[in-house]
């Protein structure tokens, strides 16, 4: 069980739930501030540029990009693969620490959901695009159809991350919005404003918080967090088959899966990480997020830091145990020395070895020093990706097929796109949508506090002596 | 008679007292889930019993659409393998599964809950969605006094009657 002493307070300050509604949904009633503006134009810049870069891939064509025959797959896959790791905090936060009943998760698991969804929508573009006909994409979905009917290949790995993909996006959009409905329905009841009671009144879907909702609402988050937590595994489990059921060097390996899914929820908690502390300083949210939250979401990626570490050290054991020459040459002299021996080094000390600071309460509780390192693990993770795709691909079997690789302006372009894309996304959410759970806050808000005095209870109720069975935030 | 409490735990001392006196309670509506209410109004919910039918039903489609697909529709010959490829079949099973399941349940919620887009909101008292916990006794039970249970409801911490 939940206890307040191990972790620290959940909400600091001794808030009435009043407060809790008035102050987390204190951005939307208010004047949108001038730097949110200038994010958010830079922000639509890069997508603009991005936009431009993909007008080009498809009037041109995949030509327009720095892959070739022998390195087929270049950034498009490195940054769906990264963006995907990225969307996977928004399950983990929400299913995996519900199941492990964490209560400190309300006040981040929205942050975390929407960032996955956004993060989501960024990754499919590139397979998308990849497809090089992308008007043709619906060939992928298996339909009765007049060309045959010819139906896709079942057994092939790029199919079923067709499915996991638009599974996830599907599954987590649903989550977080239902999520939110109940918190909609607080807008419309406290806003002054006549369009935002409209407008939020039309999304709170007629919540009222009867106890016949909330009872089926229970049940909805009961039935959908099992379930979806199947999905945090299968989801980049199957990414990962993308690459391990190939025969190429360095990618045909039964680690990939659980290095996988370890590495995206490595990633996934270091985005969430840099966004609640943005949350932080620009919001001044910190009796919500505070230095509690960040201090454990610290502590679970020094822990994540170290199985990233086992797993490279895993890999090139593995690669040396198997005495296979083409895995002895991907391994140790085209990744740990070689043209790409960079980014082997970028990717194992910024995922494996700078996070290990986060063991020291002094980094963990400065927040700047927090906010560097969350921004270092996610590009430690982008090189861990250039790492698997490029350098397995570059030199693989054949000599005679040996080639280099280097992205052209247009790949770069795209993937500034789905950055500017990320953030303008991430910007129109802290400005129009609840950015903590405020049903869910309030649910944990007793915790912090005495039983009130009156009635039949004696003033004598500590927080130590609270009935724990009244352990009512499920969702 | 509606009663405005300023905590659960108010509340919760209320309902007990009024349930015990044999009076039928209308509705609760509070700002976040109370499990004792919830259990206490007696309402009970299938839609996790719903969900696994929705998995049973969404699993054998899936896999029955890709036999069908794979073995009855254009079969193709991969390197020899059976036409009928179940290991494979199982991940595209399992994720579309719960792709189904998780649709059809929220479906499912948004009718028995009457959860819908478009629906207008039948609101009691505008502070419950706030920091508020609302409870409606019906008049028409049997037992009812108003001044009695008036009374009631401020000796166990209501801030508000009426």
């Amino acid at each position: 069980m939940y206890n307040t002493e191990v972790r620290g307070k959940l909400i600091d300050g001794d808030k009435s739930l009043k407060q809790i509604s008035k102050e987390i949904l204190a951005p939307i009633d208010a004047k949108t501030p001038a730097w949110w503006y200038i994010a958010f134009i830079i922000s639509l810049g890069m997508f603009g540029w991005g936009l431009y870069c993909k007008y080009i891939t498809i009037s041109t064509g995949i030509g327009t990009w720095g892959v070739n025959n022998t390195v087929g797959w270049g950034w498009a896959i490195i940054n769906f693969v990264w963006w995907i790791g990225i969307g996977h905090a928004g399950t983990a936060f929400s299913i995996f620490l519900l199941i492990l009943r964490q209560k400190w998760r309300t006040a981040i698991n929205r942050a975390a959901e929407a960032m996955t969804v956004v993060a989501v929508l960024c990754a499919s573009l590139f397979p998308l695009l990849h497809m090089g006909r992308p008007w043709l994409f619906f060939f992928i979905f298996p339909y009765p159809n007049t060309r045959g009917p010819l139906w896709v290949n079942f057994n092939s790995p790029l199919f079923w991350d067709f499915v996991a993909i638009s599974a996830y996006m599907l599954i987590s959009a649903s989550f977080w919005y239902f999520g939110m409905v109940p918190d909609f329905a607080t807008i419309r009841d406290t806003t002054k404003s006549k369009v935002k009671k409209a407008v939020y009144g039309f999304f709170a879907f007629g919540w009222v918080g009867s106890s016949k909702e909330w009872l089926r609402f229970e049940a909805l988050s009961f039935v959908l967090g099992g379930i979806a937590a199947v999905l945090v595994v299968s989801v980049h489990s199957i990414v990962s088959t993308d690459f391990a059921v190939s025969v190429e060097p360095g990618w045909h390996t039964t680690i990939f899966p659980p290095y996988f899914v370890v590495g995206a929820i490595f990633s996934g908690f270091a985005m969430v990480l840099t966004l609640v502390t943005l949350m932080r300083k620009l919001y001044k949210m910190n009796d919500f997020i505070t230095d509690a939250h960040v201090d454990a979401v610290c502590r679970i990626l020094v822990f994540i830091s170290l199985i990233m570490g086992t797993a490279y050290l895993t890999e090139i054991f593995i690669a040396w145990y198997s005495g296979s020459e083409y895995e002895m040459f991907t391994f140790f002299r085209n990744r740990i020395t070689g043209d790409y021996a960079f980014q082997f080094w970028a990717m194992f000390v910024f995922n494996a070895l700078v996070p290990q600071l986060f063991w020291f309460k002094a980094v963990r509780k400065r927040l700047w020093v927090v906010f560097i390192i969350s921004i270092i693990i996610n590009i430690g993770m982008w090189f861990e990706r250039f790492n698997i795709v490029i350098t397995s691909l570059t030199k693989n079997y054949l000599p005679a097929n040996w080639a280099t690789y280097s992205p052209s302006i247009i790949e770069i372009g795209f993937f500034i796109g789905t950055l500017g894309m990320f953030s303008a996304g991430v910007l129109l959410f802290f400005r129009y949508i609840p950015m903590i759970a405020v049903s869910e806050v309030k649910s944990v808000a007793k915790f912090d506090k005495p039983i009130p005095s009156h009635g039949e209870h004696g003033g004598g109720h500590t927080s130590n002596e609270r009935p724990l069975t009244t352990n009512n935030s499920q969702n | 008679m509606v009663g405005v409490f300023d905590n659960e735990f108010d509340l919760l001392q209320a309902f007990g007292k009024v349930k015990s006196k044999g009076l039928k309670i209308e509705e609760v509506y509070t700002p976040y889930p109370i499990h004792e209410i919830l259990e206490g109004m007696g309402t009970k919910t299938r839609i996790t019993h719903a969900a696994f039918f929705f998995g049973l039903f969404g699993a054998l489609a899936v896999l029955g659409g890709m036999y069908y697909a794979a073995v009855e529709s254009w079969p193709l010959n991969f390197g020899g393998k059976p036409f009928n490829t179940f290991p494979s079949f199982i991940v595209v099973t399992i994720v579309a599964t719960i792709l189904i399941v998780t649709l059809l349940t929220l479906f499912t919620f948004s009718a028995r809950a009457k959860v819908f887009p478009g629906k207008k909101a039948e609101i009691v008292d505008i502070r419950a969605t706030d920091d508020k916990f609302v409870m409606v006794v019906d008049a028409s039970s049997p037992g009812y006094d108003a001044e009695e249970l008036t009374a009631l409801l401020k000796a166990s911490g209501a801030s508000d009657v009426y």
